[in-house]
Formats: C-alpha cells, sequence, structure tokens
C-alpha cells in the first residue's frame, strides 16, 4: 500500500495506491473516487471491535456506524480518501505501541491494524466535551485528519494541551485530564475546556482548530432544526 | 474565431480568484453574484444566455437564472471573479466538445460557449445531493470551481465517483449512477453516516475533476450543533 496526500495543509486527500489483494479500511463516507474495480464492502470487522455490538460502540462514540472495506483485485488499482472538515492529513505507521486518536480524525488504515473503540481511561473525564477517542494498535497505516493544520510535538517530560486541539497520541504518554485553571469558575470564564497533561516520552500529534468550537460558533447561528431525524432521536434516548 | 481570454487563476487550491484580463471589447459570460472587482472600464449586463427557455433550464438545474456579460469597453481591463464557496478554480478549454459540469461549478466562460442543462443529467442522480449537470459545448474558454480542492484523474477504462464529489467530467466519459451495495446504509439517513452509496461509474476515456471536500458533508457536520426547537 502506497499512500500519498496531496493538497496539503488544507484541502488534503490521500492517495492510495493498492496491490492484488490488499484490504484498506475507512471509515464511512471518506471514498472520493477510486478505481472501478476495486471492490466495497461495510461488513463489519471480525475481531476485536468488529461484531454488531462494536459497531454499536462505535456509533456512539459519535463515529460512523460502519467502516467500510475496499479492497483491490490487482496491482495498482488506486482509491481517494477524503476528510469531511477542511483540513491537513497524516499517515501515521502503528507499531508496537499504539496510538490513541480523536474518533473525528480518523480516515483509514491498512487491515493489519485493530481499531477498538472507547479509550477507558478518558471516559467518564471526558463525556462533557463530546469527544472520543479509539484504541488504535496492531501493524500497519492509519491516515489522520485534522480541522486546519497538523502540528506534532515530540514530549519528553511534560506538555499540556486543550483537548479539542487533541488529533492522536502516542500510547507511551501518560496523561491526566485537569482543568485549565485553578477554580471552575475560571475554566468557565475563560472558555478553556479540559486540558490534557502528558508525562512521558512520545509523539502528539494536534490541530490547528477545534472543530467542536467552531460547530459551537457557526451552529448557533443557524435556524432551529425541526425534523429530527431518526437517527439523532436514538441518539438522544441514549443519552 | 473565439478569442481566448487571458487569465491567472490566483490563491488556489483553497481560497482560488478568477483574474481576467479583458482585451479592449472583449467580453466574459460571469455566473450572477460572481464579480468581485474590476476596472471601471468594464461594463456588465445581465441576460439570460441563449434565450429564455435556455435560461429557465438553467434556473431547475440549480443554476442561477441569470449569468453577467461583462465587456471592456474601448480599453483593455481586469476583472477579478470569486465563486461563492472557498476553493478551487479549474479552466478548460472547449474545442467543439462537451464538458458536463455539476451544476453549481458554473464561474465563467466565453461568450461563444453554450451553456445548456441536460435533462439527461436527472437520470438516476441521487436528488437530495440536488447534482444536476449542465452541459457546455462550443468554442472558448470555462472555468468551474470547487468546494476544496479540484484533483484531475485521466480515466481510462472503469472509475467511480462519490456523487457528491463531482466537478466535471468531458463527455466522451459514459456515466450512469448506481448504489453500490457495500457502501450503502439502509434507513439510515445520509445526513448522519455520510455515506448513501451512491456513486457514478465512469467508463470510456477521459479527463474528469473531482474535489477534496464535499460541502453537504460540512452541513451534515454542522447540522447537530443547531439550536433545537423545543
Amino acid at each position: 500500500m502506497e499512500i500519498e496526500i496531496l493538497q496539503q495543509p488544507d484541502c488534503a486527500i490521500a492517495h492510495v495506491v493498492l496491490k492484488a489483494h490488499e484490504e484498506i479500511i475507512t471509515e464511512a463516507g471518506a471514498m472520493i473516487a477510486m478505481n472501478g474495480y476495486i471492490s466495497a464492502s461495510t461488513t463489519l470487522r471480525k475481531g476485536k471491535g468488529g461484531g454488531i455490538m462494536g459497531g454499536l460502540k462505535r456509533m456512539l462514540a459519535g463515529q460512523s456506524l460502519f467502516l467500510s472495506v475496499f479492497r483491490s483485485p490487482s496491482n495498482g488499482s488506486d482509491i481517494f480518501l477524503a476528510s469531511k472538515l477542511l483540513g491537513d492529513m497524516v499517515v501515521y505507521p502503528v507499531a508496537n505501541t499504539g496510538i490513541v486518536v480523536q474518533a473525528g480524525s480518523y480516515v483509514a488504515s491498512s487491515s493489519g491494524v485493530d481499531i477498538e473503540l472507547g479509550f477507558q481511561g478518558f471516559k467518564s473525564l471526558f463525556s462533557g466535551e463530546s469527544i472520543f477517542w479509539l484504541d488504535i494498535t496492531g501493524r500497519g497505516e492509519v491516515i489522520l485528519s485534522s480541522f486546519g493544520a497538523i502540528y506534532e510535538i515530540l514530549v519528553d517530560g511534560e506538555y499540556t494541551v486543550d483537548t479539542g486541539h487533541i488529533v492522536a497520541f502516542e500510547k507511551t504518554l501518560n496523561f491526566k485530564i485537569a482543568k485549565s485553571n485553578s477554580s471552575w469558575l475560571g475554566t468557565f470564564l475563560g472558555g478553556e475546556g479540559l486540558v490534557c497533561r502528558f508525562r512521558g516520552k512520545g509523539r502528539l500529534f494536534c490541530q490547528t482548530h477545534n472543530p467542536v468550537a467552531f460547530g459551537k460558533l457557526v451552529g448557533s447561528q443557524l435556524s432551529t432544526s425541526k425534523k429530527t431525524s431518526i437517527v439523532s432521536t436514538i441518539f438522544d434516548v441514549i443519552k | 474565431m473565439a478569442q481566448e481570454i487571458a487569465y491567472t487563476i490566483e490563491h488556489s487550491p483553497s481560497y482560488a480568484s478568477l483574474r481576467l484580463d479583458l482585451k479592449a471589447n472583449q467580453s466574459v459570460l460571469v455566473e450572477s453574484g460572481g464579480m468581485a472587482a474590476m476596472d471601471t472600464c468594464i461594463k456588465m449586463k445581465s441576460k439570460v444566455q441563449g434565450g429564455l427557455m435556455k435560461g429557465i433550464g438553467r434556473m431547475l438545474g440549480g443554476e442561477s437564472l441569470f449569468v453577467s456579460e461583462f465587456t471592456a469597453v474601448n480599453k483593455s481591463g481586469q476583472l477579478f471573479v470569486s465563486p461563492g464557496v472557498p476553493g478551487d478554480i479549474q479552466h478548460y478549454y472547449l474545442n467543439g466538445n462537451g464538458l458536463m459540469l455539476q451544476s453549481s461549478g458554473f464561474v465563467a466562460s466565453s461568450p461563444t460557449v453554450v451553456i445548456d442543462t441536460k435533462f439527461q443529467g436527472f437520470k438516476g442522480f441521487f436528488s437530495g445531493e440536488s447534482l444536476f449537470l449542465l452541459r457546455a459545448a462550443g468554442q472558448g474558454d470555462i472555468w468551474f470551481n470547487s468546494y476544496g480542492a479540484i484533483l484531475e484523474i485521466p480515466v481510462d477504462g472503469h472509475y467511480v465517483v462519490d456523487t457528491g464529489y463531482i466537478v466535471a467530467f468531458e463527455d466522451t466519459l459514459n456515466y450512469n449512477v448506481e448504489m453500490l451495495g457495500g457502501l450503502s446504509f439502509k434507513g439510515l439517513r445520509n445526513g448522519v453516516f455520510g455515506g448513501d452509496g451512491f456513486v457514478c461509474r465512469f467508463q470510456g476515456k477521459g479527463r474528469l475533476w473531482v474535489q477534496s471536500r464535499n460541502l453537504f458533508s460540512f452541513f451534515n457536520f454542522l447540522a447537530p450543533f443547531r439550536p433545537t426547537s423545543s
């Protein structure tokens, strides 16, 4: 599998050339265009995080219910992938350590990579922030996207990042969720949400813009939605 | 006969703006409302290209009914055209062949280019995304735009494109819309999960342009943030 990121940094598209019988797993809807001979399926993956329950878990994460699987019949078939928001992409080679990815930043991964939803360490702490996390392990490549540009920080020691700006971080990093301000009042008035304090040594990917902050800003100016789709109702019931 | 128009596309691929350098008495057709800035010697005239019926055809195609004609009167002048959405602009020179355009993709063209809503464009296209096609023919320059960057794909054989990402393609390509079973999420609205499974399958040989982002995906992203009426 050869991955090339085109049109960086603000309209990034991933161009992936597959070998014969190679598979790529993508977020549902990430495919823009592809060679006509590539076969597509949304079969739920078996194994870790697979099965119907795995799919449901993924749905609850605000991530698509299904992942699409594209399989190439021959050498050299290509496929183009994009994320939803304007921004950049980065290819991360998953090896021993594994990586934790913000659900909205996941675009695609090669078949040797396992995707598990819900990084336990964050579970309760992040619930108010509507950000969910994927625990990615195995071996292969994963394509990540950002809202705005991506910048990488090589943490050695301690580092603090606003949770809305995290794209992904290596699991060699320990982390602790904290308020950005010493008092809760200051946290709310300051507009800074929760921050993540990292400790250890590892790579950390951040995005220049916070999608939730942008969504709130623009979304609040839109007219009220009268029609609620079935799915959003389901979401409300679950909540 | 058609005289080429000198142009530059600036700030591509995210904030592309089209700069046209018109010679004396040269004219250009611009999507109505597309003009951003111009020299004072340029005069504007709203018109319905190719008669009223064709204009109505364009309206049905989702494209505004009117285009504006800009003419550099007696001396050369400069004109900036900006599409409504941030993205890229692509130039194409028509030489008697046809170019199919996504209905909202028209930016500007030579007056010698004929734009028509091809009702075959309805053929199976998923109306929820209002992807109707315009057909540009004749001779001369045409410019079209996208949301996000434009990527050119030279097709030779089979190619599949998500309907929401088509910008334009040469009419030497055969196309038909189908639902790619493996991609569809039956019963779930497109709006929520982004994948409706509708694709356009191209066959033959010709050039195809796709955009790197889809405006509908963006709307879907914003939708959950809308205030809810209680």
